[in-house]
């Protein structure tokens, strides 16, 4: 209740305009902390959802992992060891947003081709043995010492900055195949390439959604795109088919019960934790599926143990706030478009599209609605890379939203 | 901000963008998120109980809360049987993959020899012993190993801390915890505890996380306190023990029974084994002779006849019965007495043990008479004390009886008893007159009354003989006990092999003390002694005599013998002592 009222407080207050400060970003990043010295500058629903999703995030990946940190002797038996790296990671990803903030959404344009390229090498450096480090099978992660990258985490920013910059480049072609969609399919196939050889099917779903996404919202001809959707269904058809692997993994999505020790172990200990969480929940702290039981309980599965135990309840939030995210991104893009700034509000609705297709996938794996692939919940899962790319994103789309609140405020753009 | 500027003045722009497409990518979107709400409600809500059900299946287990057996413990609470924890190494052999060097390693652990090893684990079974009741920390050694197939499981070991002193009345387990014999067979359903269960839950790697719930609690096996002493125990059977040593007997049994009660506070047999150990076990170590085992109770029979004859009031204690010559012809068969005697009165029948005196008392008697005395003694009955394998004895009905035949069992010759029914039956004298149920268990309220079987008066004079067979001139001058008045009846019978008579005896003797107001009855029987002796008051009065002076003592009974002056040395008239048998 309380929170609805904040909410409600944060909307009667949204409206007035007021005369700017000059020193608007500073007072933004007051605001962030909660010092309410002057009128709205940014989005509040926004600011509360992300930030509660960032709190929740920080409580269920310590109470996820607790037992698996204490009782393994990689993590030196201490049972905040992934508590203690998520906090610091959520920190610098803090910082990190801070300081993206302050970055005109301009110079950002400006450098899209540069943040793709550098995304792109990135992902080749990934690829070379002892440069990328190999979990499991999959060579995703660079090291350095303290933390590992995940260029395929940063590069989802890449290619939402770099396909709204293609657009507002091309839209004039953007009826046209040739000129209009084939240059930047073949990018994105180039990338898609690239993620496919860590491999990372995930993140290759996600980056072709948020690219593709941005060409169909920058007003690709209908026709091509029909064709575009056509051709990646066959496509991620004949991927899913063409490696055992992933074909195992759709296989356990189908009937779980089925080889539920082998292929479905995982998704049949997340519909347990789903099955016992019930309306209300066990309680915090009370899985029994985190002991052990369900692997990636503090990554890709940690909505199940929020299933299991905060309930449907806790669920129903969740599923809420990142609804709250993406439709506060689609409201900023909108007004984006409504002064022109239509590189911002491809990016901003790319981000929303972002955000709103992998948390989508990452629970609907959880909840076994999707075949089960590796992606974390944006914003809560346990990963420095995911939470700084997040943590980025979202500063990218307060900095769109403040600036469209400065230019129809009468400030200057 | 160039490009937007651009824009901004670009006329075809707005068509550009169409809003309808945002709407649509995020109307889909949301879509998404109803979706997933909805499948939350679905699981979470509607397919709850199966998939807690699958959950239950996966970390659900049921313990075995075990309970252990009762203790056995004797009348102080002394401990003769109690359960030890230890714990028993099995294998899934399809689960083991051993190197040579484990094999030897675990076959050192286990004390086994590395070929029978690896033929357990070679078996096609789905679960075999490594080896049962190994010491917890052997075992944990072996677990230690982390040798995938190899397990180990809780169990408890019976342990005996009275060994081979109590073996027979307590009896053993086997390695199931069962009852085989004695007192752990006899009791096995009040011994045995009925092991509980209770649900919990367990993580991946098999802690506990937590109670679901008890499903059954466990019962403790009841502790089962006998009624044996295990001082007077320990000191009948060295006693015993000594007595078959010395005289180079077969076997030996005696019994220690307190007359007030019934209780038996002592059953020992000779040879007998350690119950903690019994790798070489034979039969003849198993037996509880005392009750298993009967045989023709010889002379020990004659005071039944005295106190048949003085309840029907023929005869008094002084009453003259011609015994000589000697011998005695009844239809075609004689027989005889060790020594001829002359005259003789009933008293000094039962003190010197005259076959002929006790014959012609019998024949005194209807077949039916002596039949029912016999029978109202328990002999021909078991006596139902619980233990397993309890013989009764024969008595064969009055109405086959010969008259040789009613004249020989006068004399112990044509029944069989076993040593417990003889004890019993001496109640009848220490009790004046009356007999009570014996006990293996502690008694709380002993009968005040029993069954009577002769008079009070009958009772007296009886045991006014029996005591008279340890003085002087009697047959068991060795069963003298200092400080206590004795009394009791010597027995020495020929053993019957293939039918006939062998040149093999039985020597027993049961005699009860103190005189003046009884307390315990101890009878003794040696079998086959090959010493030389072979007569009960030389063979078993000893004996009788060692255990009655240290179960009176420990038991603080009074002594109730005059005070006499110290006797410096005393020389015994071994040759003095009437001769007995056939």
């Amino acid at each position: 209740m309380t929170m609805r009222e904040r909410f409600a407080g944060f909307f009667a207050r949204s409206e007035p305009a007021l005369p700017m400060g000059s020193h608007a970003a500073h007072r933004a990043v007051g605001r962030l902390s909660g010092v309410q010295q002057t009128p709205r500058e940014l989005d509040p629903f926004l600011i509360w959802a992300a930030a509660a999703l960032l709190l929740l995030g920080v409580v269920m990946v310590f109470s996820s992992s607790i037992a698996m940190a204490e009782g393994n002797r990689h993590t030196q038996y201490q049972p905040t060891f992934f508590l203690v790296r998520h906090v610091i990671f959520l920190l610098i990803g803090l910082t990190a947003g801070a300081m993206i903030f302050q970055v005109p959404i301009a110079t950002l344009q400006k450098s899209a081709s540069i943040l793709f390229a550098i995304g792109v090498v990135l992902l080749l450096l990934v690829l070379i043995p002892h440069v990328g480090r190999e979990v499991n099978g999959a060579r995703r992660w660079i090291g350095f010492g303290f933390a590992n990258l995940q260029p395929s985490e940063l590069m989802k920013l890449g290619v939402a900055i770099y396909a709204a910059d293609y657009t507002v480049r091309k839209l004039g072609d953007m009826k046209s195949f040739r000129r209009g969609f084939l240059p930047l399919a073949g990018v994105v196939l180039f990338v898609g390439f690239l993620l496919l050889r860590e491999p990372d099917f995930g993140a290759f779903v996600v980056i072709t959604a948020i690219a593709f996404g941005i060409l169909f919202l920058g007003g690709i001809n209908v026709r091509i795109f029909g064709l575009l959707i056509a051709v990646a269904i066959v496509g991620f058809i004949l991927l899913i088919w063409l490696s055992p692997y992933r074909r195992e993994r759709v296989l356990g999505f189908m009937d779980p019960w089925q080889d539920a020790f082998g292929k479905g172990y995982q998704l049949s200990h997340a519909l347990i934790a789903f099955g016992r969480g019930e309306w209300f929940g066990v309680g915090l702290g009370g899985s029994v599926e985190k002991l052990f039981y369900l692997p990636e309980a503090h990554t890709d599965f940690l909505l199940a143990v929020v299933a299991e135990e905060l309930g449907f309840v806790g669920v129903m939030t969740v599923v809420v706030l990142f609804a709250i995210v993406v439709q506060r991104a689609f409201s900023i893009g909108r007004q984006a478009h409504s002064i022109d700034h239509h590189f911002a509000g491809l990016v901003a609705q790319g981000i929303g599209i972002w955000i709103g297709v992998q948390s989508f996938i990452n629970m609907g794996v959880n909840m076994g609605l999707l075949p089960t692939k590796g992606l974390t919940l944006p914003l809560m899962s346990f990963g420095g890379s995911g939470l700084l790319a997040n943590c980025v994103a979202l500063a990218v789309l307060l900095r769109i939203d403040w600036e469209n609140r400065q230019l129809t405020r009468g400030g200057r753009s | 901000m160039k490009k937007n500027f651009t824009f901004n003045h670009n006329p075809l722009l707005s068509e550009k963008l169409p809003v309808w497409r945002a709407r649509f990518v995020l109307a889909c979107l949301l879509i998404g998120s109803i979706a997933l709400i909805c499948r939350a409600a679905w699981l979470q809500g509607v397919k709850g109980d199966f998939l807690q059900a699958k959950g239950e299946s996966r970390y659900a287990r049921v313990i075995e809360l075990p309970a252990d057996r009762g203790k056995i413990v004797d009348r102080h609470g002394e401990l003769l049987a109690v359960s030890t924890p230890v714990r028993s190494v099995w294998a899934i052999p399809d689960d083991i993959t051993l190197t040579p060097s484990q094999s030897r390693e675990l076959a050192r652990l286990l004390n086994l020899d590395v070929n029978e090893l690896n033929r357990k684990v070679a078996s096609d079974k789905d679960f075999v012993y490594i080896k049962r009741q190994v010491a917890p920390d052997v075992a944990d050694r072996v677990l230690a190993m982390k040798l995938p197939g190899i397990h180990a499981q809780n169990e408890y070991r019976r342990f005996y801390p009275s060994g081979e002193v109590a073996a027979h009345v307590v009896g053993f387990t086997d390695v199931d915890d069962k009852g085989q014999e004695g007192i752990e067979l006899a009791f096995q359903s009040d011994l045995l505890g009925h092991p509980g269960s209770r649900r919990v839950i367990k993580d991946r790697r098999g802690q506990i996380v937590e109670d679901a719930e008890s499903i059954k609690r466990p019962r403790e096996g009841e502790d089962v306190v006998l009624a044996l002493d295990a001082k007077i125990q320990y000191l009948t059977y060295s006693a015993l023990k000594q007595a078959v040593t010395q005289h180079k007997a077969k076997a030996g049994s005696a019994v220690v029974i307190d007359v007030k009660t019934g209780e038996i506070l002592a059953l020992v047999n000779s040879p007998t084994y350690n119950p903690n150990n019994r790798v070489r076990l034979s039969g003849a170590q198993l037996r509880n002779r005392v009750l298993t085992d009967t045989f023709e109770p010889g002379s020990t029979m004659k005071p039944f006849v005295a106190a048949a004859a003085l309840d029907s009031g023929k005869f008094r204690t002084d009453s003259i019965i011609n015994c000589a010559p000697g011998r005695m012809t009844i239809g075609s068969a004689t027989i005889s007495d060790a020594h001829p005697h002359g005259a003789l009165t009933v008293a000094q029948v039962i003190q010197k043990s005259s076959n002929i005196g006790s014959a012609k008392l019998s024949l005194s008697m209807t077949a039916d008479e002596m039949w029912k005395m016999y029978d109202a003694l328990g002999f021909g009955s078991q006596l139902k004390l619980g233990f397993p394998g309890e013989a009764s004895g024969r008595l064969r009905p009055a109405r086959v009886w010969r008259p040789i035949e009613q004249a020989t069992m006068s004399y112990g010759h044509g029944i069989s008893v076993n040593l417990m029914q003889l004890a019993q039956a001496y109640l009848a004298f220490a009790r004046d007159g009356d007999l009570i149920p014996l006990s293996l268990t502690r008694v709380e309220a002993p009968p005040l009354h029993g069954r009577p079987v002769f008079t009070a008066q009958t009772a007296r004079e009886v045991r006014a003989m029996l005591e008279s067979v340890t003085q002087t001139g009697g047959t068991a001058t060795r069963a003298q006990v200092p400080g206590y008045r004795v009394g009791g009846k010597t027995g020495t019978a020929h053993k019957i092999e293939g039918g006939v008579y062998a040149n093999k005896y039985v020597s027993s003797f049961v005699g009860l003390g103190p005189i003046s107001n009884p307390r315990l009855i101890v009878a003794v029987m040696v079998d086959e002694p090959t010493g030389g002796e072979h007569y009960g008051g030389a063979v078993a009065g000893p004996a009788f005599a060692e255990v009655m002076a240290g179960a009176l003592r420990a038991l603080g009974v009074p002594p109730d013998a005059p005070i006499r002056p110290m006797q410096v040395a005393q020389t015994r008239r071994l040759d003095g002592e009437a001769k007995e048998g056939m």
